[in-house]
């Protein structure tokens, strides 16, 4: 009971900010959850894997998945308006902004959705203004037993 | 419509930037219905465009008659309120400012966001008119400096090869872009507060944001029917539809047996496919795909070279049901065809198809030989009060 209220009262005093960054060490949640202003929501312990779930102040659930190994190997989002996915995807940002650029100059460029496949980094993204939906993942942090179907 | 007036309509639409300026919108001539805007689903302002419907829309200093006709507007059934690239923009519509600052948004999209000034114009779109309507003149602002956050979630799309239009007509669900949640709260990164030494995020009432100019005209003001033709597997060329506005409203625009189908307050519908069933779905005509599921789940195999469309080897007919959250259902037959396959010079689809894992995005590809209804929030109906989606 002592140990509950202390960790209720541990939440209520972190700074108003917080998330992790895909691909780093599970101490970059909390960076993570400042950095979004937001609330760490619960840590739910699935067998291979524990997913940190935060709102952001913009009303977003933000999701994301740890491997055993401590790393970040997913990252999901759900919500009104769009993540900051600088923050929230770390070094795989910039995969995500030239696969972008690369898109608007395609004769076949894909309009209303993202699904961003490389062999290193993978995401899908959707939605429209009040309402955007999206999740990425690292395919060699993933551990064996999960499957890209568990982000989101 | 007189058939002898179709071409010269068509090559109107598909001639780029049309501007005339001085001139009085309200004098104008045309024979069509007084609630209908001729569309067109061509290869658009960058010539690449594949199922995206464009049409033209005039804007004017509030209270003037001077006025400019921009066409190559993206008809957007997704989102709320026109957008405009403010390099197209010839006549001067004034800054709004509150507190001495000039308002600025970062309009967020799934693949990027869109940074400028929100000015004042006076619309016309066809015969319908809203005055004095808050849009955004794309890459027009007083502040060099793009806040960081307004490049948080990926590129700017501030040009019209990068948005990929010459603007964005927001005709969807919701009556602003933001509504109530930038009228209480900085946090959706939406609205800033600009002077010459840079931007501060800022909240926004109501009657500032950005308004879907619909539910702003005196009539026909609670939704919008798009309206498109059928068109043959192999797609065409172009294809010209209509942007029908009201619902109920008139002889033209009666909901018949259409099925109406609410959603939440996210906008969104449910999708019954095989077994599943799909919440979080949606109707997009600024999708230019039926975007759904994985290659996984459907059996269709996406292509080599575009990974983000399905390239199964002979054309798929599939039938999904969509759900409103009034409990009423829809069945939705659709195709997917080859997307390496279809005629690259094309325009106008009823069978592009991608993945979209865990959803369903009914794109433009849906609209075709349908008519589909978007009801405006708050707005009445004969089937109800908006919003919802029917067809």
């Amino acid at each position: 009971m002592r140990r509950h209220l202390f960790m209720a009262l541990l939440l209520l005093s972190w700074p108003a900010a917080a998330s992790a960054t895909l691909g780093g060490d599970v101490s970059t949640v909390d960076v993570d959850r400042v950095g979004v202003q937001g609330a760490l929501l619960g840590i739910t312990g699935q067998s291979a894997y524990s997913v940190h779930e935060l709102r952001a102040s913009s009303g977003t659930v933000l999701r994301e998945y740890v491997s055993p190994a401590g790393k970040v190997f997913g990252v999901a989002w759900q919500g009104p308006w769009m993540p900051d996915l600088r923050q929230l995807l770390g070094p795989y940002f910039e995969t995500y902004q030239a696969a972008i650029t690369a898109a608007q100059s395609s004769p076949h460029r894909r309009r209303g959705t993202l699904d961003i496949e490389t062999p290193d980094f993978v995401l899908h993204a959707g939605g429209r203004p009040r309402a955007f939906v999206g999740s990425a993942y690292v395919p060699a942090l993933m551990p064996v037993s999960v499957t890209s179907a568990s982000i989101r | 419509m007189p058939a002898v007036r179709l071409p010269l309509l068509m090559l109107v639409l598909a001639s780029g930037l049309l501007v005339s300026q001085g001139c009085d919108p309200s004098s104008s001539s045309s024979s069509a219905p007084q609630n209908v805007q001729p569309i067109v689903v061509n290869a658009g302002p960058t010539t690449t465009a594949f199922d995206e419907p464009f049409t033209a829309v005039t804007v004017c200093v509030p209270g003037t008659t001077n006025c400019e006709t921009i066409d190559g507007i993206l008809v957007d059934t997704g989102s709320s309120g026109l957008r405009v690239v403010g390099s197209l923009l010839t006549i001067p519509l004034p800054q709004q400012t509150v507190n001495g600052a000039a308002i600025t948004e970062c309009a967020q999209f799934v693949d990027g966001s869109s940074w400028g000034a929100v000015v004042t114009a006076d619309i016309q779109i066809g015969t319908e008119r809203a005055n004095g309507v808050p849009i955004q003149a794309i890459g027009t602002t007083v502040s060099p400096t793009v806040p960081a956050a307004c490049t948080a979630s990926g590129p700017l799309e501030n040009t019209v090869a990068a948005l990929g239009a010459n603007g964005i007509l927001g005709v969807g669900l919701f009556r602003q872009d933001c509504g109530f949640g930038c009228t209480v709260s900085t946090a959706p990164g939406l609205y800033y507060g600009c002077t010459s030494s840079g931007c501060l995020p800022t909240t926004e009432a109501l009657a500032l944001q950005l308004q879907n100019p619909v539910w702003l005209f005196p009539k026909d003001n609670n939704g919008v029917i798009l309206d498109l033709p059928t068109v043959p597997a192999a797609g065409q060329l172009s294809a010209t539809g209509s942007l029908i506005f009201g619902i109920g409203t008139q002889s033209n625009n009666a909901i018949g047996s259409a099925k109406v189908l609410g959603v939440d307050a996210n906008g969104y519908l449910a999708t019954a496919f095989g077994t599943q069933a799909y919440g979080g779905s949606y109707i997009d005509s600024g999708s230019n795909g039926i975007f759904f599921l994985d290659a996984k789940t459907t059996g269709i195999p996406v292509c080599a070279d575009a990974t983000d469309f399905f390239c199964p080897l002979t054309l798929q007919s599939a039938t999904a049901t969509i759900g409103g959250t009034n409990g009423v259902t829809a069945a939705a037959p659709f195709t997917v065809a080859n997307f390496d396959q279809l005629n690259g010079s094309f325009s106008a689809f009823n069978n592009v198809g991608g993945p979209n894992p865990g959803q369903f995005d009914w794109g433009l590809p849906f609209f075709f030989g349908r008519r589909i209804f978007t009801a405006i929030e708050l707005q009445s109906t004969p089937s109800g009060v908006g919003p919802y989606f029917a067809y």
